[in-house]
This record gives C-alpha cells, sequence and structure tokens, in this order.
C-alpha cells in the first residue's frame, strides 16, 4: 500500500482515485481532430518521473503529484491549476 | 563437483543436422543410454546484420519469428530479449485461452489462435499441454447477464460454441461454486465456453523458440535493445514519421535491420519511444496469485467480471488467480497485498467452502493497456517499424495468431485482413474498437 | 509367492524413533499431559506442548509421507515449519505443516500423497521407471495422438499433491487489524529479542513477531548456557510493555512504504489473522534456514539437518534414530552430535572440514540403514545428520528492492543495499557468539528506533492538520553507526560426487537440473520453469541455493555468476480466509425497504442498491399505473445538490445542451457525454432557487459524475463558484404516476398549487406533503403518465410512503416496482444509458442531435462531437431506433442480433424487448447501421433459438403516446 505525499498530508493509496497523467485539455473551439485525440488516447507512459493528477476521496480534492513509475517515489505534490487552452 | 564445465557446451547443436523429435520412444532411448538431448535452441554468436530484429523473446515475438520462417521463408531473423525468453508477460499469465469475444473482429481473431493452439502442440512437436476444460464467465447481475447473451448471440454466429447456462447448469459443472443465490453477488447465470481451457504458457514459449531456431532464427537473450536507429523522420536524430529504421542498438552491440518488430508488452512505449512513434499505451501490472496444491475438484476455468477474479485449477492442483489491473500506472511488478486481500474476499464469495487453502505465492506482470482494449497492430509512420503491442491481459490467447499475421504483414508489406481492425490509425480517426465491454477482465 | 505389490509396501515405523525417558533441558512438553490423536485411523496418544511431529516421532512412525512423482516414503528432513515432507492433513484442513503445528487433543491426522495407502503406495511404479520420467519429459511426449491427451492430462492430474478440500467447510470467521509500529522486528531470536528491548529502551513502539510458538530463536534448542541467555532476553521483553510480542505469527511480506503483512495464527477465536502494519522501520531478523545436502539417498528417511535433530531431541524428548553419521561443516553440527551421544546414540563424525564427504545413504526405500563416504568406507546407520551451512531467507529484503549477492567465504547470501527503513540484524546480517548477536542486535534496535522518531516526525510535519511541530524534523537520518557483525568462513558445500534430490516437495533432482541445463534452460528462471524446482510449498527457502549451485556447476560458472530467483511473498502461506477477513461488502436499502419486505416485494440487486423487482404481477402494475395511479420507489436515482452563482456554467459545461435560461422552477433533461463523445450519463436537473438547483443522474453514475463535476470545478475552472454535495440518501424519492396522480397528491400537500396551470410538465416546487416540510417535487415522467417525483427528506420517507397509499386506496393506488417502470420506459422509448446505449456510443446515435449545442463555447466532448454530427459520421454511426417484430407475440430476448437476411452479418442487435401489457404487442429498443434505421425499415432478427422473424423500424422511440399527451394533463 503506497503512501502517497497530498497537499494534505500522507494517505494511503486505497483513500485516492488515479486520474492519469496530468494533461493539457486542447482549446476545444480551435482544435483539431488530431490534437484532441493526441490528448484523449495517447499516452507518455514513461518509466521515470511523471506528473499526474490523483482524486483525495476523503477530502474531494484532485490534486497533481510527480511519481516515478519505475519506484514509486512520489515528489511535489500540488493543488492542480487551471489551464484551459494552454499546452504543458 | 566433478562434473565437467563443458557440459552445456559439448551439447551444442550443429544448424541443419535435423530437428530432434521429441516423442515418448525418444524418452525410453534416452533413458537408456543415458544420453542428453540436444539444445532445444542453439546458442550462437549475434550477428551485426539481420533481415528482421523481433524486440522481444515472449509468445509474440517468437511466434512471429517462427510464422516468419515457417510461411514466408524469411530465416534471417533475431528475437531479441533483455531477460530470458519468456520472461514478461508469456510467462506470467494464468495461460487461460478462449475466443468467445464480444465483436466479431474479436471472434475472427481469437478463433483462429485457438485453432493453432489446438494443433500446436503436433505442429511444434512439444506437448503444450492444451487443457481444453471449458471456460465460464459468471453473471451477477442482470446487465453482466445481458452482455452474456450478446456474446453468445455474436460468438454463435461465428460458429463459436458459446452459450449462456442457469446457475443449476454452473453448479454442476464447477460444484465448488456457490449457486444457492444467497451471497452478495449471487450467480444469476453464466457464458459457458467448451473450447476455452488452459495451457503450459511456458511450453508455448519454448515451443517457438524451438521450432524457429530448427528454421535458422536466431533468439539472443539477456541482449537489450537501447535505442532505434532511425534515418529520414522528423523528429531528432532521423527518428519519427516520415522516417525509417536501420537497426538498433543493443548492450551487445549495434544491428542494422531493415525491418524491427516491438513485441515488447509492458516496455512497448519505452521501446516505439525510440523510434519516435507515440503509443495510446499506458502500463499496468496485472497481478495473479498460486495456492499451494489440493487434489483437483474445479474442472473449468471460472471468470467472474463484477468480482474481477478469474480462476483455474493446475494438473499439480493448485488453484492459479488472476484479478484486474492495478489501479494506477507502474512499471513496478512488486505485487500489492491489497491485491490479494481483495482477492481472498472475492474468491470466498465464489466458492465459500476454500476458506483453509492457502495463498503460496503472488507475482506480477506488465500489461500494455489501450483506450479500447484491442491491440494496436501493424506497421507504423516509420517505414520497417512494426508493432504488436497494446495486448494488455490478453496478449497470451493472441500470441500464435498474432505472429502468424505479424510474420504476414512484414513480408507482404501489407496489413491482413484479420488484424486490419487493430491498426494504429484508429486513434487518429476515432474508430475504436468496441471490446471493452468484454476484455475489461476477461479472462 | 512372492506378492508384486510387496516391493512397494513400507514400514512406517522404525525401532530407533522413539520418546526418551528422561526430561532433557530445554524440553517443551508437558509429559504430565496427554493429547488424544488419530493418525491415519490410529489411535495414538502425544503430549501438551508436542507438534505433530514430534508426536508422531514420539510413536515410532518415521515416515509420514510420500513424494510427489515417485511416490517414495519421505520422513521429516528439518522438522521445522519449512519441512518439506510434512505436508499433512488434519480434518478438514488440507497441507498442515506438521512440524509447526502443535499437537491439539482430538486431531484426525492423514497422509495426502498415497495410493491407497502410506505403507502401500502403488504409484510407487513409478520410481521404478525413474530414470524415463526425467524433468519435463511430458513436454516431449503425449503429443499423439492428440486425441487421447486430455485422458493422459486425467491421469497426470491424479498425481497432484496436496490434500483434500472439503466444499463443505464453512466460512469461518476471520479479522483483521491495523497497526502503526514505530519499529516492527521480524523474528525473535537473540538479535531479534534484543533489538526490540533496545527499541523499546530508545521510546519506540515495538511489535515483535516469531514463528515459532515461543521466543528465542535457535537458542531455544540451545545448551544450557543458550537457553539462560533465552530466558533473560525473554524477561527482558516480556516486561517492557512498549513491545507488543505476537508468537505462532510471520511477517509474510514487506510492500511498498513499509507496508507489512503480518500473519498471526493464535488469535483469540479466529484461525488466522492478518495484522496489516504501517511500520516505520522494519527489522529484519529472521536468523538462518539449513540447507540439506544433494546426495545419493539423501530423501530417505532417517536423513535430517542438524537443526532438526536437535529440536527434536532438546525440545521434545524424541530420539531420532539408534546409530547416528554426523557430516559436519560447523559448529551447529558438532552440537548435535554432542545432543545425540548425551542421549546415548553412538555418533560416527564425518568432519567436512577435514575434506571428508559422504556419497550416499544406503538402505531400503523405508529408511537409511547405511551411509558411504566418498573415499569408499561405509558405515552402519539409521540416522544420517547433515549440518553443512545455510541459506539466509532473504524475502522481505527482495520485496524492499534488495538483491542479495553471494559470499563465497561463508557459502550464502547477504543483502546488497542499504534501505533506510529496513534494517538487518542475527544470522541474516553476519555470524557471532550469542554476546555478539545480542550486541549487534541492540544496536540494531536503537538505530531502529532513532530512524523511526525521523520518519514520524517527517509524517506528522507533512500533516497540515496534526498539531505544530515545534522544530523541523533534521533532513537526514541518523546513520547506520553499528559495528558489522562478523562473517565466518564456512566451505562450499552443495553437492557431492553424487546425485540426489534438490528439491523434496517436486521430486527433483541434481540430475534433472544438469539435463535440463543441458538441453538449454540454462538460466535459473527457465531452469526453475522447466523443472519445476522451487516452486512447490517452501518456494525454495530449502532449495533455491542448491538449485543455483547445481547450475553453476552445470555451466561451469559460479553461483554469484548465475543468481537466483526472486523471493516472492508471502514468506509463509496465509490462508485465503485470513487474506479475506470479513465480508465487508455492502449493500444499500431505501428508507422504505421494510415496507417492501412486508409486501411481498421480489428483490433485485441493482449496482450496490437491494430494489423492489416487482410486488407479483408486473404487468399489472403497468396497467394499474397507466388506468390510475401507482407509486415507486426511486431512491437509489443519483441527486446532488449545486449551490453558487456560477451553477449554470457548471451545467453547461456537463451537459450538452443549454441552462443559462433555465427559470427558477423550472427542469430541464440533459445528456452527459465523456471528452471522446461516448454518452456516459443523463438526467434531469431543477432549479429551486436563484443560485441553488437540484441535479438527478442514473443510480450506477451517482458517484462518477459528483467526481466528475467536481474535477471540472477544480481542475479546470477553479474561479467558479459552485458547491456540489452528494444528496442521493438524503431524500428517499417517490414517484407518484398515472392519470390520478394528481388527485393523490393533492389530497396530501396544501401548500403547493397542483392545478396544470400554476405547476405544469417540466417544473419543479418545495412544499409539504403529507406534514413533512421541504418536499421537492418534481412534474416528470419517465413513465410518461401525469406524474410527480417527491423527494422527501429520508427520514420521514416511509411515512409519506404509507401515507399515499392509505389517502390513494379509493383511487386504486398500486405500488409497483423496476420491472413495471422498465416496461413503461420502454413503451415511451427513453433508452437507458449503458443498455441502450454502449461504450462506443456517441450521443448522435441516441436520436438526441437537438441536444447537442455546437453554438455553446465548450462542454464535454464537444469537439468529438461536432465531428460525429457530420454527414459523414453520421453515415456510419449506429442509431438507436425503435423496433417492433412483425410478430406481436414474439418478444426477442435482449442482445438479439439484427442480421441482414439468412447472412450471418451483423447489422445490429436488440438492446432492450418487453411485452407490453398497454399494447398488448411486444415493443424493442434496439441499435442498427444507419442505413436501416429509416422509419418502416423491415429487419431480421436472429432470436436465439435460432428462427430469423421480421421486425419493423418505428417511427418515434415512443411506442406509446409519442406525442406525450399523457404526460402534459
Amino acid at each position: 500500500m503506497l503512501l502517497v505525499p497530498t497537499p494534505f498530508g500522507p494517505r494511503n493509496a486505497s483513500d485516492l482515485r488515479y486520474v492519469g497523467e496530468a494533461t493539457s485539455r486542447p482549446d476545444p473551439s480551435t482544435t483539431s481532430p488530431e490534437a484532441w485525440r493526441d490528448y484523449l488516447y495517447l499516452e507518455h507512459n514513461p518509466a521515470g518521473w511523471l506528473r499526474e493528477t490523483w482524486y483525495d476521496r476523503v477530502n474531494r480534492v484532485y490534486f497533481q503529484v510527480e511519481r516515478n513509475t519505475a519506484t514509486n517515489e512520489f515528489r511535489n505534490p500540488t493543488m492542480p491549476v487551471a489551464k484551459h487552452g494552454k499546452k504543458a | 563437483m566433478a562434473t565437467p564445465s563443458s557440459i552445456v557446451a559439448g551439447a551444442r547443436r550443429k544448424l541443419g543436422a535435423g530437428p530432434p523429435r521429441y516423442s515418448a520412444a525418444g524418452l525410453v532411448r534416452k533413458g537408456l543410454s543415458g544420453d542428453s538431448w540436444p539444445r532445444v535452441w542453439r546458442d550462437v554468436e549475434l550477428k551485426s546484420s539481420y533481415d528482421v530484429v523481433i524486440i522481444g523473446g515472449g509468445v509474440h515475438g517468437l511466434a512471429t519469428a517462427y510464422y516468419l520462417a515457417t510461411n514466408h521463408g524469411i530465416t534471417d531473423v533475431a528475437v531479441l530479449d533483455k531477460a530470458y525468453l519468456g520472461s514478461g508477460g508469456s510467462g506470467r499469465n494464468t495461460a487461460i485461452v478462449r475466443s468467445n469475444y464480444l465483436t466479431p473482429e474479436g471472434v475472427a481473431f481469437y478463433d483462429r489462435s485457438l485453432t493453432l493452439y489446438n494443433t500446436m502442440a503436433t505442429d511444434l512437436n512439444l506437448n503444450v499441454m492444451f487443457s481444453e476444460r471449458g471456460h465460464m464467465t459468471l453473471a451477477h447481475t442482470d446487465g453482466a447477464l445481458r452482455t452474456m447473451n450478446w456474446r453468445a448471440e455474436v460468438n454463435k454466429l461465428q460458429g463459436i460454441d458459446s452459450s449462456v447456462i442457469d446457475p443449476t447448469e454452473v453448479g454442476k459443472l464447477a460444484p465448488s461454486l456457490d449457486v444457492s443465490g444467497d451471497s452478495r453477488y449471487p450467480i444469476l447465470g453464466a457464458l459457458y465456453h467448451p473450447p476455452g481451457g488452459t495451457i503450459r504458457h511456458d511450453a508455448v514459449v519454448w515451443g517457438y523458440a524451438r521450432g524457429a531456431d530448427h528454421r535458422g532464427v536466431e533468439m539472443h537473450q539477456k541482449t537489450e535493445v537501447l535505442d532505434i536507429l532511425c534515418e529520414g523522420g522528423s523528429g531528432p536524430d532521423g527518428k519519427g514519421p516520415g522516417g525509417r529504421v536501420t537497426g538498433v542498438r543493443t548492450s551487445r552491440g549495434d544491428i542494422s535491420a531493415p525491418i524491427v518488430v516491438n513485441c515488447t508488452a509492458g516496455w512497448a512505449s519505452l521501446i516505439s519511444d525510440m523510434a519516435g512513434v507515440k503509443l495510446p499505451i499506458h502500463t499496468r501490472p496485472l497481478q495473479a496469485a498460486v495456492t499451494e496444491p489440493v487434489k483437483v475438484f474445479l474442472p473449468t476455468v471460472v471468470v467472474s467480471g463484477s468480482l474481477h477474479v478469474y480462476v483455474s485449477q493446475t494438473d499439480r492442483g493448485e488453484l492459479v488467480f488472476g484479478a484486474s489491473v492495478d489501479p494506477f500506472n507502474n512499471y513496478n511488478v512488486g505485487g500489492s497485498l491489497e491485491f490479494t486481500e481483495e482477492l481472498a474476499g472475492h474468491v470466498l464469495e465464489l466458492m465459500p467452502g476454500i476458506s483453509k487453502m492457502r495463498l503460496l505465492r503472488q507475482w506480477a506482470g506488465l500489461c500494455d493497456m489501450t483506450p479500447d482494449y484491442s491491440p494496436v497492430m501493424g506497421d507504423t509512420d516509420v517505414d520497417g517499424f512494426y508493432v504488436d503491442v497494446g495486448w494488455g491481459t490478453y496478449g497470451f490467447k493472441a500470441g500464435p495468431v498474432s505472429g502468424e499475421a505479424m510474420a504476414e504483414a512484414i513480408a507482404t508489406r501489407a496489413m491482413p485482413k484479420i488484424i486490419a481492425p487493430f491498426h494504429i490509425s484508429r486513434f487518429a480517426t476515432g474508430e475504436l474498437v468496441g471490446e471493452k465491454g468484454a476484455a475489461a477482465v476477461g479472462h | 509367492m512372492l506378492n508384486p505389490l510387496g516391493l512397494l509396501r513400507t514400514a512406517t515405523t522404525a525401532p530407533g524413533v522413539r520418546r526418551l525417558d528422561t526430561p532433557q533441558p530445554g524440553e517443551v512438553i508437558d509429559r504430565d499431559t496427554s493429547v488424544r490423536f488419530t493418525f491415519n485411523g490410529a489411535r495414538l496418544t502425544g503430549h501438551e506442548g508436542d507438534t505433530i511431529a514430534s508426536a508422531l516421532m514420539g510413536n515410532g512412525i518415521r515416515v509420514v509421507s510420500r513424494s510427489m512423482k515417485y511416490h517414495r516414503p519421505r520422513g521429516y528432513l528439518t522438522a521445522d515449519i519449512w519441512d518439506p515432507n510434512g505436508a499433512l492433513q488434519v480434518g478438514d484442513e488440507p497441507n498442515v505443516r506438521s512440524a509447526h503445528r502443535l499437537l491439539t487433543d482430538g486431531m484426525a491426522i492423514s497422509t495426502q500423497n498415497v495410493w491407497p495407502s502410506l505403507d502401500l503406495d502403488v504409484k510407487a511404479a513409478n520410481g521404478l521407471v525413474s530414470r524415463f520420467l526425467t524433468a519435463g519429459f511430458y513436454y516431449k511426449t503425449f503429443m499423439k495422438p492428440a486425441a487421447l491427451w486430455p485422458y493422459y492430462e486425467k491421469v497426470l492430474a491424479t498425481f497432484a499433491p496436496g490434500g483434500t478440500v472439503d466444499l463443505d467447510t464453512p466460512h469461518g470467521e476471520f479479522d483483521k487489524r491495523y497497526a502503526h509500529p514505530d519499529v516492527l522486528i521480524a523474528g525473535a531470536g537473540p538479535a531479534g529479542m534484543a533489538a526490540a528491548v533496545a527499541a523499546a529502551d530508545e521510546g519506540a513502539s515495538v511489535m515483535l513477531v516469531e514463528t515459532e510458538h515461543e521466543l528465542g530463536g535457535h537458542l531455544r534448542w540451545g545448551d544450557e548456557a543458550e537457553l539462560a541467555a533465552a530466558a533473560e532476553l525473554i524477561h527482558a521483553v516480556r516486561s517492557r510493555p512498549e513491545i507488543e510480542v505476537l508468537t505462532d505469527a510471520t511477517v509474510t511480506g514487506r510492500y511498498e512504504d513499509n507496508w507489512c503483512a503480518i500473519s498471526q495464527r493464535t488469535h483469540t477465536h479466529v484461525a488466522e489473522r492478518l495484522i496489516k502494519a504501517r511500520a516505520k522501520v522494519l527489522v529484519v531478523a529472521p536468523g538462518l534456514i539449513e540447507r540439506p545436502y544433494v546426495f545419493a539417498g539423501n530423501d530417505k528417511p532417517g536423513v535430517m539437518t542438524a537443526g532438526a535433530v536437535r529440536r527434536l531431541v532438546n525440545m521434545y524428548g524424541v530420539q531420532p534414530g539408534d546409530r547416528a553419521v554426523v557430516f559436519t561443516a560447523n559448529t551447529h553440527g558438532d552440537a548435535a552430535a554432542d545432543d545425540l551421544e548425551r542421549i546415548g546414540v553412538p555418533v560416527q563424525r564425518v568432519d567436512a572440514r577435514a575434506g571428508e564427504r559422504i556419497a550416499e545413504a544406503t538402505g531400503p526405500d523405508a529408511g537409511v540403514a547405511g551411509v558411504t563416504l566418498v573415499d569408499g568406507r561405509t558405515i552402519e546407520a539409521d540416522l544420517l545428520v547433515t549440518a553443512v551451512g545455510w541459506t539466509a531467507p532473504t524475502s522481505l529484503l527482495n520485496m524492499a528492492g534488495d538483491r542479495p549477492v553471494y559470499d563465497r567465504a561463508t557459502a550464502r547470501f547477504f543483502g546488497s543495499a542499504e534501505i533506510d527503513n529496513v534494517l538487518t540484524t542475527g544470522g541474516i546480517a553476519g555470524d557471532g557468539t550469542v554476546t555478539e548477536l545480542v550486541g549487534h542486535g541492540s544496536a540494531t534496535g536503537r538505530l531502529a528506533a532513532r530512524r523511526a522518531a525521523v520518519i514520524g516526525a517527517h509524517l506528522r510535519a507533512a500533516t497540515v492538520w496534526a498539531a505544530p511541530v515545534d522544530t523541523t524534523p533534521p533532513a537526514t537520518l541518523p546513520a547506520d553507526d553499528r559495528s558489522p557483525l562478523g562473517r565466518d568462513a564456512h566451505p562450499e558445500l552443495f553437492r557431492s560426487t553424487t546425485h540426489g534430490i534438490v528439491d523434496y516437495s517436486e521430486d527433483v533432482g541434481s540430475k534433472d537440473l544438469v539435463a535440463a541445463a543441458t538441453e538449454g534452460y540454462d538460466s535459473i528462471e527457465l531452469l526453475k520453469r522447466y523443472t519445476t524446482a522451487t516452486m512447490g510449498p517452501a518456494q525454495g527457502k530449502l532449495e533455491t541455493v542448491n538449485t543455483a549451485a547445481v547450475l553453476a556447476e552445470a555451466r561451469g560458472e559460479r553461483i554469484e555468476d548465475v543468481g537466483t530467483t526472486v523471493w516472492r511473498p508471502p514468506f509463509v502461506p496465509v490462508s485465503l480466509g485470513a487474506l479475506a477477513g470479513r465480508v465487508f461488502e455492502p449493500t444499500r436499502v431505501s428508507s422504505i425497504q421494510p415496507w417492501h419486505e412486508a409486501n411481498g416485494a421480489t428483490p433485485i440487486l441493482a449496482g450496490q442498491w437491494i430494489r423492489p423487482e416487482h410486488y407479483g404481477d408486473p404487468a399489472a402494475e403497468v396497467l394499474a399505473t397507466r388506468a390510475g395511479v401507482g407509486i415507486i420507489d426511486v431512491t437509489p436515482l443519483g441527486k446532488l445538490d449545486l449551490r453558487g452563482p456560477d451553477v449554470p456554467k457548471l451545467l453547461e459545461q456537463l451537459y450538452t445542451n443549454k441552462w443559462q435560461k433555465l427559470p427558477v422552477g423550472g427542469v430541464r433533461y440533459g445528456l452527459m457525454c465523456a471528452e471522446d463523445g461516448v454518452v456516459m450519463d443523463d438526467g434531469v436537473t431543477a432549479r429551486l432557487g436563484d443560485e441553488h438547483y437540484l441535479m438527478t443522474t442514473t443510480s450506477s453514475g451517482a458517484a462518477s459524475v459528483w467526481e466528475w463535476a467536481e474535477m471540472w470545478l477544480q481542475t479546470e475552472h477553479p474561479d467558479w463558484q459552485v458547491h456540489v454535495t452528494p444528496v442521493t440518501t438524503a431524500y428517499t424519492s417517490i414517484n407518484v404516476a398515472g392519470p390520478k396522480s394528481r388527485e393523490l397528491v393533492g389530497r396530501l400537500c396544501d401548500d403547493v398549487d397542483l392545478s396544470p396551470e400554476a405547476f405544469a410538465y417540466m417544473q419543479v416546487r418545495t412544499g409539504t406533503v403529507a406534514g413533512v416540510a421541504d418536499c421537492v417535487m418534481w412534474r416528470i415522467g419517465f413513465t410518461g403518465e401525469l406524474s410527480y417525483e417527491l423527494h422527501v427528506p429520508a427520514g420521514h420517507g416511509l411515512h409519506v410512503w404509507e401515507r399515499l397509499l392509505a389517502e390513494g386506496a379509493d383511487l386504486g393506488v398500486r405500488p409497483f416496482g423496476l420491472e413495471a417502470q422498465r416496461i413503461m420506459r420502454l413503451e415511451k422509448g427513453h433508452f437507458i444509458v449503458g443498455q441502450d446505449t454502449d461504450g462506443l456510443t456517441k450521443a448522435p446515435s441516441t436520436g438526441l442531435e437537438s441536444l447537442i449545442k455546437l453554438d455553446k463555447d465548450d462542454f464535454a466532448g464537444k469537439p468529438e462531437l461536432a465531428w460525429a454530427l457530420s454527414p459523414e459520421a453520421l453515415a456510419s454511426a449506429p442509431r438507436v431506433v425503435a423496433i417492433q417484430p412483425d410478430d406481436p407475440t414474439i418478444v426477442p430476448d435482449e442482445a438479439c442480433q439484427i442480421v441482414g437476411g439468412e447472412t450471418t452479418e451483423i447489422l445490429g442487435r436488440i438492446t432492450s424487448s418487453r411485452m407490453s401489457p398497454t399494447l398488448g404487442r411486444s415493443i424493442c429498443l434496439g441499435q442498427v447501421v444507419p442505413t436501416l434505421a429509416a422509419p418502416g425499415t423491415k429487419l431480421t432478427v436472429l432470436l436465439v433459438d435460432g428462427r430469423r422473424v421480421p421486425a419493423t423500424v418505428m417511427e418515434h422511440h415512443a411506442h406509446y403516446d409519442p406525442e406525450g399527451a399523457r404526460l402534459r394533463v
């Protein structure tokens, strides 16, 4: 059971739901099919550090945190920021 | 400690000496003479170029090599594996085979695979111990029962032996199941698929490796691919769309090759990145576990999608369990305690009488999950770079037909019809394959 | 006359095996208390404190099992939990470790892998042909004829080892516990106990876990000085309340962030308890496992490790033989020889350190009769004791990411990685006198406690609502200042000049391993998979290193080049019952459920909810509702309370249609899509006040829609002011439907004007119903009738339900269940998300294109829906249509396929179907390819029984009242 550092403190992973790679949503009014489906389907999926979104089911909060997908180390938990229309 | 160290090297077999046939008579002869069997595959030097390099020495990579050599006469092929043959998903899966998928595309594909599995022991002259013991997918809700009916109807149209049975019949096929209807997840019926069953997964790996070796294919273990060499592409180092493959860089040196095939399952994204090809794949561990052996009591494969569990009993008497993939992306196969807790809870929900059996070992393999629970197969935007990935939790079942189709795709430079629906381009057009309903926990 | 079966018959008792008359110094049995038990039906007696093994040997029994493949007679080899030959059936429990399990009164014990009996096992005939049954032989035969393989397979399956499961075994009661020790110590030998004492004295909370039944480790079977040292340490441990001691318990796994699993087999009232401990520091101190030696005849009863002999003699007062050869390479072996001599057993010592080697144990299968040395000497003996070295059980270190490395000088593996929160002490870390082990254990305990304090401070500092932390915890953990234990040189002894068994549980010999390596299965993992060595119940605890050694020898390499297999959890097997614990799978019911149960409702499980499917006659329930009035409990409907000035923005983001102009008192239907345009949920939302809305979702979507809304609010639009509160169970929801529903509701509500002019279709009001204030009343109609959906504060739900029935008696009010509702919704052609749509159904396929407002700036899935509405996309997307079989009496099963005439081409499927009591004919919804979607199109439906029947696509989704006149009265 991972002990995940959330912005509120360490929590068991069973209190959390994994959302996925932190993505940037393209502007829906200007996006192309390629860019939108890249957002929908393609993943970086590295074996290493990755910025991810998790949902804290107890505090009802979405947050982001960096995780090494090969070792399950975590670092830098933060609250999410709006990124509408901006590329990471 | 007197055994000569040359015992292994001395048994090296020269290519062309003819495949030593396995048979009962051969066992007797060897038993009487005390002679050893020759190497199952040769131990040869790595060359600096091949017509085809296949990355990943699992069922998919080895089957591709075998059918390239057998069906198309392409034998200048190297299969590279960073560890040992079958070290990935091929040796970690729960060895269940079936063809009762939801979509006509899926059914046709897996039915061909099952056909190849059926004749594999004689085709490869190695007993893969295919146990056609029947496969039951339990329904605990009326919604699940509706999906079972859907599958059964599609299956019947394709000539697949598949039907929905009621709880009484379920109880007759597997008396250990609680079909009283009183449990938290009552068994309302099941999709029963008599041709499904289990197989000895390692034997499939060895059989393909041995068969490919006899035809001249080389297997190189402990040979890790560090980079894929490209030219002409739009990305850095000539990688990416528009480019073409020229070879691979390995832990044992560079190899030139016009065709490179990615058959690396959980590591598919990392290998494809080396060619500048982005995939719709995330990597998740799939955990499994086995109990101590007990006398055989479970004659069929039992799957429960709602309870995320599948179970079969080996001829050795162990119960083999699997579940759904882990809840987050991961390249770590350490396994979790939660998995065993949930698994045990759900298994006892189905079979309350086995609470005193003990869990002996747990393990995990890496699965390459796609958004539509269907694979990504065929060529890519990088000329000469082929993928046979995205197999998620069901790659083992598809090994033979994938190898056959990939070999054809490589040899003819055209996508065979049977794998056309699985081309990577579907993620650009949004035309996904509808297997999600059946394959989510579809063992 | 020679009985051919006589060759296979074996004596199970041996004259040299018996209980000693005089108590031994370290004895743990109570000779004054007898315990009765049966073994294969024979009535026997043991003592309180006996293990099953010591009781059996105390009764002179030497053969207790048969081997897996060759069914060779087997006796105890290690006489501890790892003994590969000691798995027995005890009552309905298979595979009991008989050298560990304590004897209790009335135990019915039997052997497992015998046919027909322990002394006469016909399958031992396999041994006669063993030269043909080399490892992996089955891969090389039974290929032809293929038709016979199923029969071969059935025969092979009868060789499955192990005990028997009684399928009527009750589920049993199991418990779980969470623990948060500062320091968790796996193993309570001298080092583990010293670590516990030191950590406790340093202020740490300590959990000390010992697999055996008492603390002490190897001191328990030691000499008087060792027993005295053990007693002193045990006293120190037991007198410290900060140390929680668990005996007959094992740390079975170490997972990420020191999440540790402990199997406790001694908890009151449960057979086994799983403890999940988040240890700040784990101390691994399991000692060492004595390794068997590979030589010809090494699996004959009477061959034992030195540890086995010392345990049997010193702890249980059991004499294991009359004449002994002790093959020793260390002081442990010497001590075993001393112990034997002390009880009067003549001992011939064969000293490995002097270059002497044993080559073979000779004698019948039933047991050792003599020993042959490599130099040719033979010695008469019925007991052959080996002391050839140790295997470090690095399992927990493996799980922590360590890859142990081989040390040739000591002939064993050691951990290699520095892991901050996992420390080792005792035999796994090195060698030493008891004093040295205690010294290292104490230093380890102190270090563990200090590190735990820093780790704990960091955890508290990271927790925002914890009490403020006075000082910033140090950035680094206390350094490892321990003086390492020494390492005693030990000869490398794995295999003699002869071949013998390597894996006892799997019946795999060194000859098999060499043959497999020669064939190319020459890496440790391939060898393991091909021969099954290390895959049996001991999981390599005894055989891993010997397997690696034999492979290294065959390859002409060193053990360190060959490596070992990875040891996977659990360290000892754990029962499924303990892992499962209690069944915690809650179901949900509405406040009206007691009434449903008392009034003949047939329950149905819908997601987490138990609800009434019907009250006996769903068709009658439909007709009663359409003719008069019916009421249904719809509490599982998902409900979200939305408040704030920006709710309309949120609704516009979630739904495909527009929400800015919904007036207070208005209700609107909305369709929700995921970002790929696939239909995700639907429902109606009402505006209750200026900044107050109530959203409903599907029952199964309640939780996911809530998280979906929060996702948009938190990650994309944190500037929007909206509070979302799930209120599904805060309300009991009752739908009152039918032409007389206004009359009925009017009788119970006098503060809302129910007239059609004042409270029209698709409007909402808040009022008092049956005296219950703050009820939310909607005029909506899933059933297609005039209807009022009442959301009643949950505590009053049953009251309102009963008042509705009482007040409506003269109107013919009747409760209806889920099935009647499903029929009525199908009569009205309302699709159900997830039934009539699937994981690929995009919104345009539902026929609700008019609800997709592409002129909005944004909504979930907008780009995909824009593309899905293009003529090309529409020309290929399936459509949801209403279908009626031409024969009105035929109801195609849901999931029946729509096919092209007599072909097998699939053109669609029936997604919902019922016999309509209202229309007196069968009605369906289905999905078809777009070319078949036009009204009037003739379809062919393939029924489950194989018949193909004609059907027609209808003009409207609604089979009944397509204009909706009945709703709007």
